[in-house]
């Protein structure tokens, strides 16, 4: 191997493998083959809603008419701009504006944070639980488990702005926040599918 | 020849902490991939006894008609724990250990491209194991719902307990579903991003590539499962209502949800199996394997269609006609990209010059009764003769032929075709023929008198059944008891030619591929430099070098 | 290849051939008695794929066999064989035929489910194909009000509405098309008579109507075919398939005889202590009392 030995305190065959090792930086690709896999989830649950949807006898409980859209949709339009949001902040630290980096990283957690509390609140002003129905069941289960990717998503974030103060941290290549910002945006398409399905389509 | 070559290197002592020799790095979170796909095999063939202990005495009741020597309800937790441990505690674990060990000494890396990911992902194994286990111990028993679980049954609880047989299973299978994730993330990353310099996809090994197909069923499949699984643990925990019948679920719902992952995940099994045989028939008939892009590329086609067969499962459930006859076409149209796979076998053998092993005389074994079990199955694909024998012992008799004849046999194969590469050292043939020879008979015994028991109508999952299926049962439990025994000469084989085989060499078979370049057992991180691939796999008969550089010993 | 392999291939693939017209004809002997115009039908199909695929098993198994014989390297002979690494033409051949071979095993699988039409003759719209051949099977009579069968845990009944007649013994007239509507109280069962080569799984939540033919008179025995639960394999009875008079006789009668209740393995062994080597007091459902029906069948009845 052509690699020239850079960390002296490394022997030959340490170093080798250290350079290997470097070039052999697959999280990336390993993470989009796991995403790609979870929307399968995510499929297998729409797939799900519509059957029950289209062949259920009495689809909503008793004495419930249908969902209210209105905070339902102020909380899209905030989730889908935090993608965008997401995005500016990655420009930054390529640009190696690290404070421009927390500030709209920080933007983008406090949108994803809106989100929560937003579906939280609505959550509790309905009138039907888990266990009312196909309805009730599919409803709870989608909204739930995409919450808990919304929740993940700002964890992560978290995560990674704590890691931002470290010195040089992302000197080496920026793999967390490339997942983490990839991880957003596959949260974001979840939830439009989401939302059409379950506000939407009537 | 650089194989020719290396012969003479005498197997290497390595004085490195993580060397090959020492046995304590077995029970350790090691990330050395060799020594993960070590533990995997171990350990799933420890559960495969277990499993086969459980069949044991389910032929023991079925010897007679009367339900006598067991309880109903034991029987019937005896064949769902048989079916489940089997199939997510034997083969999956198996399978992924041969893939462990393998992948990454075929194409030339040093190690998984996520070593840490990689032992977590096996150390999950043993943990839902211990819970299926447990659930032998809760009151009211194990599940007793069959391995698929189909609600409404398995929703009835009678226990009314939180903590029950089948809240345990559902809680393993879904484990078992994150580690197999877990799994399939880490080798579909290792094969597409760590291949060696020069090994484009057609230089990769047949066995990658049946890998890689398998792996990526299990990225698109195990997602289906789990959502059906999350559904039906919420029915039986906090009474929701998605598949209980009572409360407007709909049941059926549950079966696409199960067999949309549960078909394709025989072709998990089944496809690596395929890898083996290709890898396994050129070296002991020292001739090239026969078509290899169009059977390498005929396992990416199994991949597609796998995804699109699943109802025939289902033809006698809660489905209409266009679905029974939609889904009946597509099934039948694996027999394709199988039939080139067979066929290019049978013409790797032809014309060779044949040495019977005891991993090829396992292959061909493997070989045969998987052509007879995928008859049947293009059989039971046709809806209206499946409706006769579906949920018969037609269908156990099918699945046992592929699972047992062709995955069970399969891995004997790859076990002593690799042990040398493994350990180090030689098995014994004479013990390894006398394996083939039980295993092969009580294989025959035991599952194909289940045939005509299915055709004149026989259920499967009943402890008791008409006199008139006495005969067939009882030569299918002698058979089955052949079976358990065909197991001691095999332990035995393996347990005294690990410690004092004679020692093997790098290269006893003659074989070409990378990992019989390396010394035997191969040191910590495979090669010391990284070889460039040159050729196509399997030049036997002809000189060509398989790789630019030699691969020195450390 | 010269004459003499040429002439040895051809009269192996006759023998080949051969054997499999016989082993499609055994196929007939592997089923049980022929008792419903679909079993004619199924048998038909299974002794077609049978003999279609003993060819392909043994043709490959010859083959290999072959190799095995007469191919092995001698003792000390570490040569290689020749290095083939494919055939383009030979490659294709043996695409090409089981291609064929799919349409013509599905082209007649679709012909017999068509023709079968359990459950009910299948609409044109779907199939995209008239179904005239159903109507051949059904015999002219009117077609009368379905026998409603109720599958629980773990018994069977059966309801004839016109004469209000309960039974846990499926009675059908010879020869003409029965039609039945399952349902089931509690969890999926499955109907299945292997003299009549139909099943069907018991769907509850759904009435699911199924029909088909008697055509010879005797007692078969009707088996739960969808795994319910403990006492799954007891769930079992007969069915009696009798000439016109003999049914509306059998009718008669039980319409007279006041309701009783009937046998039930399920829920007999329930109640009385088990006697088995191994009982580990693992829990089960309980089984729903025996049914209380006017015709109560008797567990000791032969059946074919
Ligand atoms: C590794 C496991 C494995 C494999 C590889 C297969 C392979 C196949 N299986 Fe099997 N199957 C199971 C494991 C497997 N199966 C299990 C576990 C069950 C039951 C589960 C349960 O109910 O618990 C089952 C059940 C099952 C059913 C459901 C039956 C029922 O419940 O009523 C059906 C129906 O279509 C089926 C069909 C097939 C087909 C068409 C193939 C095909 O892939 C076979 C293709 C191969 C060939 C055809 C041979 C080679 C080809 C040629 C030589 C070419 C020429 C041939 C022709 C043109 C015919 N299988
Ligand atoms: C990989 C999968 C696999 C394998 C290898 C086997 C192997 C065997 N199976 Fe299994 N089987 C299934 C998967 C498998 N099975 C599945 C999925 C089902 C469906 C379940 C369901 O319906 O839900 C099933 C169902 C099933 C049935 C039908 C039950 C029913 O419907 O009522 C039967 C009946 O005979 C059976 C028998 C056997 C036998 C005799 C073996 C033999 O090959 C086993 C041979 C025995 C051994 C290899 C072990 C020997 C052990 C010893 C000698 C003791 C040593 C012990 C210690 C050291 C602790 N199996
Ligand atoms: Cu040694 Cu990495
Ligand atoms: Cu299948």
């Amino acid at each position: 191997m052509s690699t020239a030995n850079l960390d002296p305190t490394l022997d030959g065959h340490q170093a080798v493998h250290a350079a290997e090792h470097e070039e052999e930086d697959h999280r990336l690709f390993g993470f989009i083959v796991f995403l790609i896999s979870e929307s399968v989830i995510f499929v297998s649950f729409f797939v799900g809603y519509i059957v029950f949807k289209t062949s259920a006898a009495d689809w909503y409980p008793t004495g419930f008419e249908g969902l209210e859209i209105r905070e339902p949709f102020i909380n899209t339009v905030v989730l889908v701009s935090s993608s965008f949001v997401i995005y500016f902040a990655e420009r930054f630290l390529h640009k190696e504006n690290l404070w421009g980096f927390r500030a709209f990283w920080l933007l983008t957690m406090a949108m994803g944070s809106f989100f929560l509390y937003g579906q939280a609140v609505e959550w509790l002003g309905l009138p039907f639980g888990f266990t009312d129905g196909v309805f009730g069941g599919t409803f709870y289960l989608l909204t739930g488990f995409h919450g808990l990717h919304v929740l993940t998503g700002v964890l992560l974030q978290g995560i990674m702005l704590g890691r931002s103060f470290i010195p040089n941290n992302y000197a080496g290549g920026e793999y967390g926040i490339q997942a983490t910002s990839l991880f957003w945006h596959f949260v974001d398409v979840i939830w439009i599918v989401l939302f059409l399905l379950i506000y939407v389509w009537r | 020849m650089s194989n020719a070559s290396l012969e003479a290197v005498a197997p290497s002592l390595q004085p490195q902490p993580g060397a090959p020799d020492n046995w304590k790095r077995f029970f350790t979170f090691s990330t050395d991939h060799k020594v993960i796909g070590i533990q995997y095999i171990v350990t799933a063939f420890a559960f495969f006894l277990f499993g086969g202990l459980l069949a044991m005495v389910m032929r023991g009741e079925l010897l007679t008609p009367e339900a006598d020597l067991v309880d109903r309800t034991v029987y019937n937790g005896l064949f769902t724990m048989h079916g489940t441990i089997m199939l997510f505690m034997w083969t999956f674990p198996m399978l992924n250990g041969l893939a462990n060990y393998l992948v990454p000494l075929q194409i030339g890396a040093r190690d998984m491209a996520f070593p840490r990911l990689n032992a977590a992902a096996f150390w999950l194994v043993p943990l839902f194991g211990v819970i299926l286990t447990a659930s032998f111990f809760v009151p009211g028993g194990p599940s007793q719902s069959g391995w698929w679980a189909y609600p409404p049954v398995s929703l009835q609880n009678p226990t009314g307990n939180l903590i029950n047989g089948q809240a345990l299973w559902i809680l393993a299978v879904a484990l078992s579903g994150i580690s197999s994730i877990m799994g399939a993330v880490n080798i579909v990353t290792t094969i597409f991003r760590m291949r060696a310099p020069g090994m484009g996809w057609f230089k990769m090994p047949a066995f990658c590539w049946t890998v890689l197909a398998a792996q990526l069923i299990q990225l698109f499949g195990l997602p289906a499962l789990t959502a059906g699984a999350v559904m039906l643990l919420f029915d039986l925990t906090v009474g929701t209502s998605f598949f209980n019948p009572e409360l407007g679920g709909d049941p059926v719902l549950y079966q696409h949800f199960f067999w949309f992952y549960s078909h394709p995940a025989v072709y998990v099994i089944i496809l690596p199996i395929f890898g083996v045989f290709s890898e396994v028939f050129p070296v002991y008939a020292r001739k090239p394997l026969f078509g290899y892009p169009v059977v390498a590329v005929s396992s990416i086609i199994i991949t597609a269609l796998s995804g699109i067969v699943w109802v025939h499962h289902m033809f006698a459930s809660g489905t209409p006609d266009w679905m029974r006859m939609l889904f009946m076409i597509t099934t039948m149209t694996i027999s394709v990209p199988t039939g080139i796979k067979v066929f290019a076998w049978v013409a790797t053998i032809w014309g060779g010059k044949l040495r019977l092993t005891t991993g090829m005389l396992f292959a061909l074994g493997g070989l045969s009764m998987f052509l007879f079990a995928g008859i049947t199955g293009i059989m039971l694909a046709s809806a209206p003769f499946d409706i006769h024998v579906n949920n018969t012992y037609f269908v156990v008799g099918h699945f046992h032929y592929v699972i047992y004849g062709a995955v069970v046999m399969g891995f004997y194969a790859a076990i002593y075709h690799w042990f040398p590469k493994m350990t180090g050292r030689m098995y014994y043939e004479g013990l390894g023929k006398l394996h083939f020879v039980l295993t092969f008979i009580g294989a025959n015994l035991n599952f194909l008198p289940m045939h005509p028991a299915g055709l004149m109508g026989m259920p499967r999952r009943v402890a008791s059944y008409d006199p008139e299926f006495a005969f067939w049962n009882v030569l299918a439990s002698l058979g089955g008891f052949l079976l358990g025994v065909s197991t001691l000469p095999f332990i035995l084989n393996m347990l005294s030619s690990w410690s004092r085989g004679p020692a093997a060499g790098d290269n006893p078979w003659r074989a070409i591929g990378l990992e019989w370049l390396v010394s035997s057992p191969p040191p910590h991180e495979n090669f010391d430099e990284i070889p460039t691939v040159v050729s196509p796999p399997y030049g036997y008969g002809s000189d060509e070098p398989l790789i630019a550089n030699t691969v020195t010993q450390e | 290849m010269n004459r003499r392999t040429i002439i040895r291939l051809g009269v192996l693939a006759i023998a080949d051939l051969l054997i499999s017209l016989w082993m499609g004809q055994q196929a007939y002997r592997w089923m049980p008695p022929q008792a419903s115009a679909e079993s004619v039908l199924v048998d038909n199909l299974f002794s077609f794929m049978t003999t279609l695929g003993s060819f392909i098993f043994f043709g490959v198994m010859g083959t290999l066999l072959y190799s095995i014989v007469y191919q092995r390297a001698p003792k000390y002979d570490s040569s290689d064989g020749p290095p083939i690494e494919g055939n383009v033409k030979l490659e294709v051949v043996w695409t090409t035929i089981p291609i064929l071979l799919v349409v013509w095993i599905a082209g007649f699988s679709y012909q017999t489910y068509d023709r079968m039409s359990i459950l009910g003759p299948i609409e044109p719209m779907a199939m995209g194909m008239p179904t005239a051949a159903a109507a051949g099977l059904a015999t002219a009579t009117e077609p009368q009000e379905p026998i409603q069968v109720y599958a629980r845990q773990w018994a069977w009944e059966f309801y004839y509405p016109e004469q209000a007649v309960s039974s846990t013994e499926l009675h059908l007239p010879v020869n003409q098309r029965a039609r039945l509507v399952l349902s089931s109280e509690d969890v999926l069962h499955g109907f299945f008579v292997a003299a009549f080569r139909v099943k069907q799984d018991v769907v509850p939540g759904r009435a699911i109507d199924f029909e088909f033919t008697p055509i010879r008179e005797g007692r078969y025995r009707l088996r739960d075919s969808e795994y319910s639960g403990t006492y799954f394999a007891a769930n079992q009875t007969n069915v009696v398939v009798e000439s016109a008079a003999d049914y509306e006789q059998w009718l008669a009668m039980a319409a007279a005889t006041p309701l009783t209740p009937a046998e039930n393995v399920a829920y007999e062994e329930f109640n009385q202590a088990t006697e088995n080597a191994i009982d580990l007091g693992w829990a089960t459902v309980k089984p729903a009392p025996a049914p209380i029906v006017n015709y109560a069948s008797s567990e000791e009845d032969f059946h074919e």
